[in-house]
């Protein structure tokens, strides 16, 4: 079950929210965190119940390998062996096709794919629980404090650790929040009192969430969809803003979903961390990994990163360290070269960023790897413009189908052509909101349906850039920077985006 | 504080009731049109807009008054009602389903007869395809709106809040209904959007390259005996409804189609099989206008391999009328071998001049589409 369905926004969300107070106002905190188990494992069980039987084996298997580094004497061995079962896990589901793919292409031998179904979240979750290893390892071996200040890994319990692990609006697409954040709120019983701040501020949040991805991010997706599916006939024009309207709809989808994700958990009295911060306003890339999917970045940074060694083997160490990371964040997107090449892009230029080379006035670090200073300062505009597009040209590795398509359709932007592909790709759009002009229009010459999706297709932009450079969510809900027509605004968002959740499909009329 | 919860509170509130009397205003406004006759039969002032079958055909099915079904798949779609209403004195409803798998237009046969109508009439058009068809129904598996079709009012918001109806079905709706001499004896009908010619035809028949072997005529055995049933069951337990079935007439490119992938001999024995069980009850009876030389071999007559014009429509009715090409106990057996006979001649000459003026086009082999 998915956020933006009917059974999510009428039934369950009502139904767990009201639970959980009621049953905290009785002080039954024991019952409503099992309610909060079950609830959170039937949203994720109504995917597939397979997926829940290995969340659940997963989680146990976990949960005991941390209290084993708690009362044995190798504590570094059944670290390791954590970790790996986890990897190993993710690795079987997400990455035994693509193995099996480069092995039959380099050995020539024709090897079948696997019929593996990847469980849906698994990449969240299993980093959570190394997360929870490696704390549990580093507290009981080096006192570590930063999530344990709060939360002792000794004390955490096995229902506390599922409903870390399970609890439904991170389960299915992050954010990778730590144990400690997690398990410190959840027995913080100020945090279970009914407070309307948080329903209010909560229903905002799901609402602007739910509105960018289905008004935006999903109408985004048909024109980025349609240009990618069909690179071969692009033309130049039709490439550069197919392109920009992916970067759109990956970032309404994305920041759409953790807003919802945010929404639905302050509802709940219960804080996840923020996962997106305007990420186009970034000064740099290394700027925008700090933006976007933050979580992620923190957790590489927290348990890759610096196990590396971070910055403090030297110059070149900390490139190829960054690199190290970028190129892991690029296959836990995706198991194929495509991401790959993405995530090594985006390391290279983070490392570019880091080399002193170039960088905004107002974003200067304190020294950088080859200088001090950098050698150029430029005006902040230009570094949000060359990051935007920087990472925008990263995106063509990110969602080409493979590398053929992808190098295709870098040929597509580097070698001008124009056959008027733009209006093809635009009449994607045909959505219910042009509905009557399109039929307006219609009646008066068939010719000028084209210019309706042309101009459906600019609204969508233009909007679309217009949402993005203004406050973000998390800004607009907490900076009460809200003008009179808020409410009124929210309320058209949802009532558009509710009925935006049911359409009308064409069957093919022929298909006999 | 206190101000900032009082703010809150209001936010709320505002929003629940504002959200909840919009939302209240969109499902009354689909409630009273109704574009898919979910809920009722058309208003006094809105004529029955039929474009939809996916999405109406039930609908229509519960709600509306008739007396007789002409049930099929898309190629009963061009018939004008009227011409069924004044040749049997009767008044018709389409039932129509893609593929016309028998298990499917079964359902919607069940849907009529518990609709509360009296059916006189069934006009049920026989694919030939339908008969080695899976004998369960298809509307879930190929994504067609359940909540329309069960009977469980809470999936009901997928309509009553469903953009698609809103902006566009319930415009369409009222437009059509007020505004344009739309006729409603032509319901599903899209004939007039479609042009029908032998250089359609020839474009949209993806030939095999290579002629299979014969398949045995049992090879459908399972699926067929299963239709049967499903088929049988309706004229049984139904014995005071005339079943007039029939099967239509396919092009010569359709017939070249099946000889080439071998399923021509179980195809004619799958008909037989059928025809001799539906023969067994009095309130049925069987047309075959499938050996129609001068319908079947005239490309003109086409817009692809199976989909003729609305004249063929028209002509299969009227001899239907006329009580031609009536299979019976005593002839069926002969007339569907005659169609075997015929299918030699269509791919040892009659599609030869189409093949030497190249005019036919090849299905790609694997690794070349």
């Amino acid at each position: 079950m998915s956020f933006n369905s009917f059974s999510f926004i009428l039934i369950f969300l009502p139904l767990v929210v009201i639970l959980w107070y009621t049953l905290s106002a009785m002080k039954k905190w024991k019952i409503a965190d099992y309610m909060l188990i079950a609830s959170s494992i039937i949203l994720y069980g109504l995917f597939s119940f397979k997926f829940v039987i290995i969340l659940l084996l997963s989680a146990f298997i976990t949960y005991e390998i941390s209290r084993l580094i708690i009362t044995s004497r190798d504590k570094k061995i059944l670290l390791v062996f954590g970790i790996i079962t986890n990897i190993g896990l993710l690795g079987y589901f997400k990455y035994t096709n693509f193995f099996l793919e480069n092995i039959s292409i380099v050995t020539g031998r024709k090897i079948d794919s696997l019929a593996i179904v990847l469980p849906v979240g698994i990449s969240f979750y299993i980093f959570s629980h190394i997360a929870f290893l490696v704390d549990t390892y580093r507290e009981i071996v080096d006192n570590y404090s930063d999530p344990g200040e709060k939360v002792s890994a000794k004390s955490v319990t096995f229902t506390e650790y599922l409903l870390y692990i399970t609890y439904f609006p991170k389960i299915i697409q992050g954010p990778i929040a730590l144990p400690g954040e997690m398990i410190s709120q959840f027995r913080d019983k100020e945090k279970r009192i009914l407070k309307s701040e948080n329903i209010a501020k909560g229903m905002q949040l799901f609402v602007i969430g739910l509105s960018k991805k289905v008004l935006l991010g999903d109408n985004l997706a048909k024109i980025a969809d349609y240009g990618f599916l069909y690179t071969y006939y692009m033309d130049t024009i039709t490439g550069i803003l197919v392109l920009v309207a992916y970067s759109f709809q990956l970032y309404f989808d994305f920041s759409g979903y953790c807003d919802m994700a945010e929404g639905v958990s302050y509802m709940l009295g219960i804080t996840l961390p923020q996962n997106f911060n305007s990420p186009y306003k970034a000064l740099s890339v290394r700027n925008l990994w700090q933006r976007w999917h933050m979580t992620l970045t923190r957790f590489f940074v927290r348990y890759v990163y610096i196990p590396l060694g971070g910055s403090r083997k030297g110059k070149l160490r900390t490139a190829l360290n960054v690199l190290i990371i970028f190129i892991l964040s690029g296959f836990w997107h995706g198991a194929g070269w495509t991401y790959l090449c993405w995530g090594l892009i985006m390391g290279i230029m983070v490392v570019f960023d880091d080399l002193g080379i170039m960088a905004t006035k107002t974003d200067i670090k304190k020294s950088y790897l080859l200088r001090e200073k950098p050698l150029i300062v430029i005006p902040e505009f230009l570094g949000k413009i060359l990051t935007y597009i920087m990472f925008l040209i990263s995106l063509v590795f990110f969602r080409s189908k493979n590398m053929t398509y992808a190098i295709q359709y870098f040929k597509q932007l580097c070698f001008f052509t124009w056959p008027g592909f733009l209006y093809k790709t635009a009449s994607v759009l045909s959505i219910s909101e042009n509905y009557l002009i399109r039929q307006a229009v219609n009646l008066v010459n068939k010719s000028l349906e084209t210019p309706v999706y042309i101009a459906s297709f600019a609204i969508l932009m233009i909007v679309s850039a217009f949402v993005m450079t203004r406050d973000n969510a998390r800004e607009l809900v907490f900076g009460e920077k809200i003008g009179k027509g808020y409410t009124f605004l929210l309320v058209i968002l949802f009532v558009w985006s509710f009925i935006s959740l049911s359409q009308v499909s064409t069957f093919i009329y022929f298909n006999f | 504080m206190e101000n900032t919860k009082t703010k809150d509170i209001t936010f709320i509130k505002k929003f629940l009731i504002s959200v909840a009397v919009l939302l209240l205003l969109i499902a009354g406004l689909v409630i009273i049109f109704d574009p898919f006759y979910h809920y009722h039969k058309p208003l006094p002032f809105l004529k029955a807009v039929l474009n939809d079958k996916e999405y109406q055909c039930v609908g229509t099915l519960r709600h509306f008054d008739y007396d007789a079904v002409l049930v099929g798949s898309s190629v009963v779609e061009n018939n004008d009602n009227d011409w069924y209403n004044e040749a049997y004195n009767c008044n018709t409803i389409k039932a129509v389903r893609s593929y016309g798998a028998t298990a499917d237009l079964c359902y919607l046969l069940d849907e009529a007869f518990s609709s509360g109508n009296k059916i006189d009439h069934v006009f049920y058009n026989i694919d030939p395809s339908s008969l080695s068809a899976s004998s369960e129904t298809t509307y879930k598996s190929t994504g067609c709106p359940m909540y329309l079709y069960d009977h469980n009012p809470f999936n009901d918001v997928m309509y009553l809040f469903n953009k698609g109806v809103i902006f566009e079905k319930i415009p369409y709706l009222i437009v059509n209904s007020l505004f344009t001499d739309y006729d409603e004896s032509l319901s599903y009908n899209w004939a007039k959007w479609k042009t029908f010619n032998q250089a359609n035809a020839l474009g949209l028949y993806n030939r095999t390259l290579e002629v299979s072997e014969m398949m045995d005529e049992k090879a459908y055995e399972e699926e067929l005996l299963a239709n049967i049933d499903l088929l049988t069951r309706q004229v049984e337990n139904h014995p005071d409804t005339q079943f007039h079935f029939f099967f239509p007439a396919y092009s010569m490119l359709w017939w070249d189609g099946i000889y080439r992938t071998g399923e021509r001999d179980a195809y004619i024995y799958n008909e037989k099989q059928m025809v001799k069980a539906l023969l067994s009850y009095d309130n049925a009876e069987v047309f075959c206008f499938q050996n129609e030389p001068m319908v079947i071999t005239n490309l003109e007559n086409y817009l692809d391999s199976i989909h003729f014009s609305p004249e063929i429509n028209k002509l299969m009715l009227d001899q239907m009328v006329r009580g031609e090409y009536r299979l019976t106990t005593e002839n069926y057996e002969e007339e569907l071998d005659k169609m075997k006979d015929f299918t030699e001649k269509i791919v040892n000459e009659l599609i030869k001049p189409y093949e030497e003026q190249d005019l036919l086009t090849y299905e790609q082999p694997p690794g070349e589409e």
